[in-house]
């Protein structure tokens, strides 16, 4: 048959994925390293969040910050000026980080002196979605101009998320958004969902916020 | 783009059979892509020669298979093709539904030498 030889794999791609993604998140157990995958779409407020973040919490964990973009270093450098560790990582034209890239992100970083290490996705409620990054607990956010029925045209981020933010309270008086409607879709979804509603623009709720951060934080650090 | 990181990692995870098996040259890969697994074929093949431009896969030809989504609905039972169904129950328009059935991409087979 000429050497030609059939070899039946049956590997499934995503599982390959999955497979990098637990073995980073049992390293980053032993370092004591909390990751956090924030996902939402273009604008709805993860850098402006994470400063308000950062500025809430002054300091009583210590933070690295990844920020992922297609191009530009625009988050990095806002970051950068609320004084917390941070680094632009370059997605190249792909609309989601992997395991492998976040991995790799992370070496970047340096996490020696890091306990909470956050990756801002890239803004897409799609494709991060579908990877299994390594993070500990996910989060997204989800903006009041968005509309109270995103959940259910995006439901797989929806399922996957531990915490959904809803963003910009402030114009709440400006948009149909019913925010008991939001929380039973989302609850459609994701039962186990924690709903927390903020204002990142003014701090309104960070610290609902802030304090889930600290407990998930402190509760993976213990052996 | 989706596909185009998904195709890389892709041409790792083969890379990795390669090397375990011994082998040195593949002429061909089968994929089969799910149709509920939110990747799109059609992108796939767009893609496929800028993953492996200047890898061990240059050469290899790609063959995808199109696996169909099947799912059950949670409220009747009832076992349906999700697509040709618009992603709702034909006999109760229930739309929580288990998906059994072609949401993965998976790596077939190898033509190698
Ligand atoms: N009114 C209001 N505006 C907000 C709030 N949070 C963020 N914004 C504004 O929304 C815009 C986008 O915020 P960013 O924090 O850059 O959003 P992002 O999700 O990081 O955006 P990308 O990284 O481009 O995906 C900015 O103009 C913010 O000032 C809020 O709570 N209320
Ligand atoms: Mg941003
Ligand atoms: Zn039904």
């Amino acid at each position: 048959m000429n050497g030609f030889k059939v070899l039946q794999v049956q590997q499934s791609v995503f599982a390959d994925n999955d497979r990098r993604a637990e073995q980073l998140r049992q390293e980053l157990k032993t370092q004591g390293v909390f990751l956090l995958n924030l996902m939402s779409s273009p604008g709805a407020g993860k850098t402006t969040l994470l400063s308000r973040t950062i500025e809430s919490l002054n300091g009583k964990l210590k933070i690295g910050i990844m920020e992922a973009d297609i191009d530009s270093d625009v988050d990095a450098r806002t970051i950068e000026g609320f004084g917390a560790k941070v680094i632009q990582l370059h997605t190249g034209g792909m609309c989601h980080l992997d395991a492998e890239m976040t991995r790799q992100g992370l070496e970047a970083l340096g996490t020696n002196d890091v306990e909470l290490a956050i990756l801002e996705n890239v803004g897409n409620l799609v494709c991060p979605a579908e990877f299994d990054t390594g993070a500990v607990k996910k989060a997204m956010i989800l903006s009041v101009p968005e509309g109270d029925d995103k959940p259910l045209k995006y439901p797989l981020i929806f399922s996957v998320c531990d915490v959904v933010l809803i963003n910009k309270i402030d114009v709440l008086p400006y948009f149909d958004f019913d925010m008991e409607r939001c929380a039973a879709n989302i609850r459609t979804r994701n039962p186990a969902a924690k709903i927390i509603p903020v204002c990142a623009r003014t701090g309104e709720g960070i610290d609902a916020w802030t304090d889930w951060l600290c407990n998930e934080v402190t509760a993976w650090q213990k052996p | 783009m989706h596909e185009l990181g998904i195709l890389s990692s892709l041409v790792h995870t083969i890379e990795k059979i390669v090397t375990e098996e011994g082998l040195t040259e593949v002429e061909k890969i089968v994929i089969e892509v799910g149709e509920l697994s939110g990747i799109v074929p059609r992108y796939i093949e767009q893609c496929y020669p800028a993953a492996v431009y200047k890898t061990f896969m240059e050469k290899t030809a790609l063959e995808l298979v199109t696996v169909p989504g099947i799912v059950k609905c949670r409220d009747c039972g009832l076992v349906f093709n999700a697509a040709a169904n618009d992603l709702r129950c034909p006999d109760c328009s229930g739309q929580n539904l288990e998906i059994l059935e072609g949401n993965d991409m998976i790596v077939k087979e190898l033509v190698c030498r």
